[in-house]
């Protein structure tokens, strides 16, 4: 393949990877706790040599995706109502204990199991100060205070366990709206908790859908490049070709 | 292309989220309905490229890894718990319960199902019963004669029968209370049975700790909030219609590339 094809092909790969990635967006936009992402592109500069009647260097630039981004940022709270609907305001995450190992979440969606255990949808159990949080039936309503304080009709039950970490970018995703690294987990200094609330997906639809559009359009036009390339070649040998 | 999955996977939720919605605007007047409400996740993501691997030999690191994601999925669709309004209906057999707790009765098939539909009748022996037939546990019978019937709030039912002042005992309610209310299986007819999930049932009497109070000529009202209901029916079906333009660009794309080699 020439080199126009070749830098043609470079983009349409970043722009198919740069729909995957808004479409898992869309897909989540109703996920609690989801955090938006973008890829973020590098040029990637390579020599060649002049051609023959050409002076200097040519440089060919091709596309590749460095990474993904995460966007940070908080999402909507909105009310649920449930009392173990647990949303966090500012930085930080829940610790929740898996049988392969701590993991972490800002999906709050958190619910009680046959023992009594905070737990979430997949049965893992939230993390306290102490370890996992027992309630009891005879607690009551529960209320859940600001800074993660537990405390039912007969008092405190404990504390919830919220973390932070220096470098919040770097974790990977698990699926199941959870976290894993191996960073050390220290206190989270800037989060509150609200109870029955769940923070929503910071997936903004018209972002997307304008990206998305746009995505497309570049599509568009490298296809048209492409196409144009190769008109020029065949055009190339149809003329050439010819015996005068 | 994986869009078209994913996009997939996301209208997937967002039909349940609709039918979920739907069904709890249906039961909008259905005496102790709770509301549900689907709960979403990610699901898995393959790992591209890692985020802190080493990008040369003195030892920078990538400040951002690829994990591209595979889409949602519905992980529950779980019950609020959240107590109705009590309505008064002047009915002598209707009966709320204010606070935690259900109504045990017996089902057909000899086990117990639980309920907050206190709308109970008599039976033709005149057995306390539900709509349906069954009959409240512990059994109460109230005898033809009484000229009126008391429920207290701890749950003594106390007739009065002619010809005497005093009132007399007839039977006690109980309440029926589990660790995990959720988690309890919806069966139809306002009735619920056990789980694994909810844990075992414990019986206590109406008014001590932990339990609710029971409200004679009270019904509970279902919790659906019919605004919150439609302005999330609003927002399904906008996440919805986004998912489907998600597909429709996706196959814009594949139809250019196919377009390519004519």
């Amino acid at each position: 393949m020439d080199n126009a094809s070749l830098l043609n092909l470079s983009y349409q790969l970043a722009a198919f990877r740069s729909i995957d990635v808004i479409a898992n967006n869309v897909a989540n936009v109703s996920t609690p706790g989801y955090k938006r992402e973008s890829v973020r592109f590098e040029e990637v500069l390579e020599h060649v040599k002049p051609a023959e009647d050409q002076k200097g260097s040519q440089t060919l630039s091709f596309v590749k995706d460095a990474g993904i981004l995460r966007d940070l940022s908080d999402g909507r709270i909105e009310q649920t109502g449930a009392p173990f609907d647990l949303a966090i305001n500012g930085s930080g995450y829940f610790a929740i204990q898996t049988s392969a190992g701590e993991r972490y979440t800002r999906n709050g969606h958190f619910t009680l199991n046959a023992d009594g255990l905070v737990v979430t949808e997949d049965g893992d159990p939230v993390l306290g100060d102490g370890g996992p949080i027992t309630i009891a039936p005879d607690d009551g309503d529960i209320s859940f205070g600001a800074d993660g304080t537990i405390s039912g009709k007969q008092g405190q039950l404990g504390k919830m366990r919220l973390v932070d970490f220096a470098n919040p970018r770097e974790l990977q995703k698990q699926g199941n709206s959870l976290y894993s690294t191996s960073q050390n987990a220290g206190p989270a200094t800037t989060a509150s908790l609200q109870q029955g609330m769940l923070e929503s997906s910071n997936v903004q639809p018209i972002v997307e859908i304008s990206r998305m559009i746009e995505v497309m359009r570049s599509y568009e036009a490298t296809t048209t490049l492409e196409k144009s390339s190769s008109e020029l070649k065949r055009t190339a040998i149809q003329k050439l070709g010819t015996v005068q | 292309m994986r869009a078209l999955s994913i996009a997939a996977t996301g209208m997937v939720a967002q039909q349940t989220n609709v039918e979920v919605i739907a069904n709890n605007l249906a039961n909008m007047n259905t005496t102790g309905y709770k509301a549900q409400r689907a709960a979403f996740q990610d699901l898995l993501y393959q790992n591209v490229q890692a985020a802190g691997a080493q990008s040369s030999d003195t030892g920078t690191l990538l400040a951002s890894g690829i994990q591209l994601g595979a889409g949602v999925r519905t992980a529950a669709v779980y019950r609020m718990t959240t107590a109705g309004a009590l309505t008064s209906t002047s009915n002598t057999y209707d009966m709320a319960i204010s606070g935690t707790g259900y109504f045990r009765v017996q089902l057909p098939d000899g086990t117990d199902g639980y309920t907050r539909d206190g709308n109970f009748q008599l039976s033709a022996e005149g057995q306390l019963v539900t709509q349906q037939g069954y009959t409240v546990q512990p059994g109460i019978t109230i005898p033809t004669s009484a000229t009126s019937v008391t429920v207290s709030t701890t749950g003594l039912v106390q007739v009065t029968l002619p010809s005497q002042t005093a009132t007399q005992t007839v039977g006690q309610l109980e309440l029926t209370r589990f660790p995990n209310e959720a988690g309890l299986k919806a069966q139809g007819d306002n009735l619920y049975t056990e789980t694994s999930s909810s844990g075992g049932p414990q019986a206590g009497v109406p008014g001590s700790t932990g339990y609710g109070t029971i409200q004679q000529e009270f019904l509970e009202a279902s919790n659906v909030d019919a605004v919150s209901e439609i302005t999330s029916l609003i927002a399904a079906q906008r996440a919805y219609e986004m998912n489907s333009k998600v597909i429709t660009t996706a196959d814009t794309m594949l139809q250019e590339t196919a377009k390519l080699g004519s």
